[in-house]
């Protein structure tokens, strides 16, 4: 399961920009890691750290009017996906790469029939047309656990729950069998119980496709539960990422210190990562060193001029931008 | 979908009988006695009795309304004061060139409209979408009799190719065509304007939802995006504009019938008002009365079309 063995998707100095009044602004920068088969990764981090856009410009999602990818690559199999143009995305797209967004409500189309938004997704990536695609999205609605699914094929989204239609969402992103999913806080807008439920069953679908999974989430609590390895972001940038109960025993970045230590107990609410003193700079103010300098406790007269790299720590699957903790590490090793 | 038609049509005959009863009362309300006009301000107390009695206005008002209720839903609108003849047949002589006009107006502003709102939409703030956005702005805000006579001017003085004195009650269908195409294009590109205006802003809304980054996420191809998954969606804001626009183009329609000298229900009620025509008046309010339920009638219908939680209310 080491990411060196089989990366299925690596993701190599990702940057992604949006123009904000006229000026363009880095709102991911220099963004690293890999997903191999079988693996999944858990991206974490407080709002509007970039976990959505770097799962958008994975997927060549990026808003036009705005946005775009300045610098970086998205090797899928060794092959880049940033150069290409719309066409060719569209082949990968939902057939090699597969997308769960956050909000059910809201990701499905209001005037199509749920069984058609599904057999959609296999018309364009596999030969399976008319009677085939819909027995073939029947499947898969059954296999999502959709209740009286036949029956329920030509209803409309608004008859269907929120846990319902993220069931109907992950039918959609499964149905070519893509390498790697991405899923952008799938359970966030659901109740706690379906939200359970939902969990269980990606992690099902999971286990028996052997795909490669980078989960978003805010929830640590679902983190220790589902990931293999985490990556942590902070503003934009990828602060550290190290094997699940590697980070868990030994966060090196003071932000992941941070979180860690916010995480409720047990015996209170499962629950969000806030109580942090202070907040994520906006895209259009970010400070010039490490953008974390404002809240953290370790700063050094170093960490506001000039932004920290990528340091290895002792094990090499643990990386961390920290200019005080990668110097520690250096010292001991 | 079955009951919801039901639904709509039930809904509808309240209506019908509501605008009635106002067009009934406005009638009576307004100022001005119709036997003057019969009789001319001379006219003896005895004579003005007899004309009131032969309208029968001597009666109750309410053995008044219910006997305009039931002979109107029978279908019988009286007859004219002025020729004499029955409503019905002056405005069964007339309607379908109204119609002819309106459907091509509304045919031109669809098929012109809805395609370039979306093309605008797709290419927002570049050169497209400000030459259809100046566009729109003209056409909405251009009188319609003005842009009438502008393309009289050009079209059938300067360059002939149509009719400048309609024909437009000959037996021959092709000069009937010729004689629809300016006004239709007059009343069209006002249309058009409206229609392209909804078009690209609802386009734009929706072009933002979650739902449209599904469909891309899935690889649908960026045409089938616009034209299912965000056309679908987008057409629930045009249908409105088109349902209340209707109304206007039948107004528009008086003007545009005049420039162009065209037969319709517009000459008919400026005739009528004219030679004050006053139970002819009566007559076209109620038939406007039954066009404008018809028009809604039909949005509503539509919308259930468009829209799945529409027609599972
Ligand atoms: N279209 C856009 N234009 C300008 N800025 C944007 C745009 N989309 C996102 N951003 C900015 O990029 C940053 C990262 O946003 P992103 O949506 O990736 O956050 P996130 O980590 O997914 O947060 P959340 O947990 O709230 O979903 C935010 O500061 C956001 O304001
Ligand atoms: S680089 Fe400096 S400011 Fe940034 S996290 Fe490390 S110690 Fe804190
Ligand atoms: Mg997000």
């Amino acid at each position: 399961m080491s990411e060196a063995q089989h990366p299925s998707l690596v993701v190599d100095g990702l940057t992604t920009a949006f123009r904000v009044e006229g000026r363009w602004y880095d709102a991911i920068r220099d963004v690293s890691f890999s997903v191999a088969k079988n693996e999944t990764l858990a991206l974490v981090g407080e709002s509007g750290c970039g976990k959505s856009i770097t799962a958008l410009s994975i997927m060549g999602l990026v808003p036009k009017a705005n946005g775009r990818i300045t610098a970086g690559r998205v090797l899928l199999d060794g092959r880049d996906l940033v150069p290409l143009d719309e066409t060719e995305m569209e082949k990968i797209r939902g057939n090699a790469i597969s997308m769960i967004f956050q909000e059910p409500m809201t990701s499905l189309n209001p005037v199509l029939p749920i069984g058609f938004q599904v057999a959609e997704a296999l018309r364009y990536h596999t030969a399976l047309a008319g009677e085939a695609a819909r027995a073939r999205a029947l499947a898969l609605l059954e296999h999502v656990k959709i209740p009286s699914a036949a029956r329920r094929f030509d209803d409309y989204p608004h008859q269907f729950s929120g846990g319902m239609r993220q069931r109907v969402m992950i039918a959609i992103a499964l149905a070519c069998s893509p390498q790697i999913i991405l899923a952008d806080e799938p359970t966030t807008a659901l109740d706690v119980t379906i939200q359970a439920q939902v969990l269980a069953l990606l992690a099902e679908l999971k286990s028996e496709t052997g795909m490669a999974m980078i989960f978003i989430t805010h929830n640590l609590g679902v983190v220790a539960s589902i990931a293999d390895r985490v990556a942590v972001m902070y503003a934009g940038d990828l602060i550290e990422i190290a094997p699940v109960e590697e980070l868990f025993e030994h966060p090196m970045h003071p932000y992941t210190e941070a979180l860690l230590s916010s995480i409720p107990r047990v015996d209170r609410d499962a629950g969000d990562l806030k109580p942090i003193a202070g907040q994520v700079p906006p895209i259009t103010a970010m400070p010039s060193g490490c953008r974390y300098a404002d809240r953290c406790p370790l700063r050094v007269p170093r960490c506001t001029k000039m932004p920290p790299l990528v340091a290895l720590a002792v094990d090499p699957k643990h990386r961390v931008r920290c200019w005080v903790r990668a110097a520690e590490e250096s010292a001991n090793a | 979908m079955l009951i919801y038609i039901v639904k709509r049509l039930l809904v509808a005959v309240p209506t019908l009988l509501a605008v009635l009863t106002v067009v009934f009362f406005f009638v009576r309300i307004a100022p001005g006695d119709p036997t003057f006009i019969i009789l001319g301000d001379q006219a003896s107390q005895q004579a003005i009795a007899a004309v009131h009695h032969e309208l029968g206005l001597d009666r109750p008002m309410l053995v008044q309304y219910l006997d305009f209720m039931s002979t109107v839903l029978q279908g019988d609108l009286g007859n004219s004061l002025v020729t004499h003849r029955p409503i019905w047949n002056e405005v069964a002589n007339v309607l379908p060139y109204t119609i002819e006009l309106t459907l091509s107006a509304l045919f031109i502003g669809v098929v012109l409209g809805l395609p370039l709102g979306i093309a605008a939409a797709r290419h927002r703030n570049e050169t497209l979408d400000y030459a259809a956005r100046i566009f729109s702005l003209l056409g909405l805000s251009f009188p319609a009799f003005v842009s009438a006579i502008m393309l009289l001017l050009a079209f059938a003085i300067e360059l002939h190719w149509f009719p400048v004195i309609s024909e437009a009650r000959t037996g021959d269908p092709l000069s009937r065509v010729s004689a629809l195409v300016l006004p239709a294009v007059n009343l069209g590109l006002i249309m058009v304007a409206y229609v392209m205006r909804v078009a690209r802003s609802s386009m734009l809304g929706v072009l933002g939802e979650d739902y449209i980054r599904t469909a891309r996420s899935k690889g649908v191809p960026a045409r089938v995006v616009i034209w299912r998954h965000a056309l679908g969606n987008a057409l629930i804001p045009v249908v409105t504009v088109v349902g209340l626009y209707l109304g206007v183009l039948i107004g528009n329609s008086v003007l545009t019938e005049i420039v162009f000298n065209r037969p319709g229900l517009g000459k008919l009620i400026v005739n009528s008002l004219n030679q004050r025509d006053y139970t002819m008046l009566e007559g076209l309010m109620v038939i406007y009365a039954f066009i404008i339920v018809i028009v809604n009638l039909l949005t509503d219908l539509t919308y259930g079309l468009v829209d799945p939680r529409v027609r599972q209310r």
